[in-house]
């Protein structure tokens, strides 16, 4: 019965951490996500907050959009 | 839990802004040239959902952006583990302060009535009809465990986050409060609607 309505209303349901403690693990998600890795598994609690707040799911895409900007060196000097 | 080793970029980036004059000055305007290069690039990313008078600010929300991000870094340095690169974990101090400024200028002239019309628009038109009464009887269903289970503020953060879709960083500015506070308010308030419709039985019958 109309999942995205309902998750989009009460979210998944998994333990959530808050947007803090998804502000920590950024940096980590986004290095996973851009080796490729399966970083919703590596950081499950990150995954579920995402789920459920569009403002750090949009701070997400922006860190890897960034990182694949800069390269997979990041090299910054 | 052991810190694991640094990159010999990150120790470098460690070593010279924990440092002293002039290497650490230079340091601090490499590092903000990146941020602000960071949030430049955020911004354009951004751009083609952006109304025509944000992105006249745009300079100026990316300047303001990489300043605070570079004072944010400076303040929280203590906290680099090294789990990910130095410049990995500064890019998300640039990204999230322009991020929250992009979003607050884009709500800023936006008037937001919390009424009937908010629960019309979550209902999907593109629906079939059967589908299309199961999301009504859904959404009758929410609203009204929103209206017997909710405090007032949980159900006025509710309906501002959930329903009309507002930020929760444009709510916390509206309301003096932080993202976070915004954020477990509506986590709280799902949590109480998830009991209230498993009691009903609705949520088995997803």
């Amino acid at each position: 019965m109309n999942r995205d309505l309902l998750n989009r209303l009460l979210g998944s349901g998994e333990r959530d951490p808050g947007c803090e403690a998804c502000f920590e693990l950024l940096d980590q998600y986004a290095e996973a996500a851009l080796r490729g890795e399966n970083a919703e598994a590596q950081f499950p609690q990150l995954a579920a907050h995402l789920a459920g707040c569009p403002a750090c799911r949009e701070d997400t895409e922006g860190m890897i959009a960034a990182l694949r900007r800069q390269g997979p060196s990041g090299s910054s000097r | 839990m052991t810190n694991p080793p640094l990159d010999e970029d990150s120790a470098r980036w460690l070593d010279e802004l924990r440092g002293v004059a002039p290497a650490r000055d230079a340091a601090l305007r490499r590092l903000h040239a990146i941020l602000l290069g960071i949030a430049r690039a955020e911004a354009n990313r951004r751009r083609p959902s952006l109304r025509s008078d944000v992105v006249a600010d745009l300079d100026d929300l990316c300047a303001q952006a990489a300043n605070d991000a570079l004072a944010a870094i400076t303040r929280k340095l203590g906290d680099f583990r090294g789990a990910s690169r130095f410049t990995t974990w500064a890019y998300k101090f640039a990204v999230f302060e322009i991020s929250v400024r992009l979003r607050r200028r884009a709500w800023s002239t936006r008037r937001v009535a919390l009424d009937e019309s908010s629960w019309g628009r979550m209902a999907d038109p593109a629906q079939d009809v059967q589908r299309s009464l199961e999301q009504r009887e859904l959404l009758a269903a929410v609203r009204r465990a929103v209206e017997e289970t909710l405090t007032e503020h949980q159900r006025r953060v509710f309906l501002a986050a959930v329903a009309e879709e507002i930020p929760i960083d444009v709510l916390a500015e509206r309301t003096g409060s932080t993202r976070g506070a915004i954020y477990k308010v509506v986590h709280d308030a799902r949590r109480k609607l998830r009991a209230a419709l498993e009691t009903a039985g609705l949520r088995e019958a997803e």
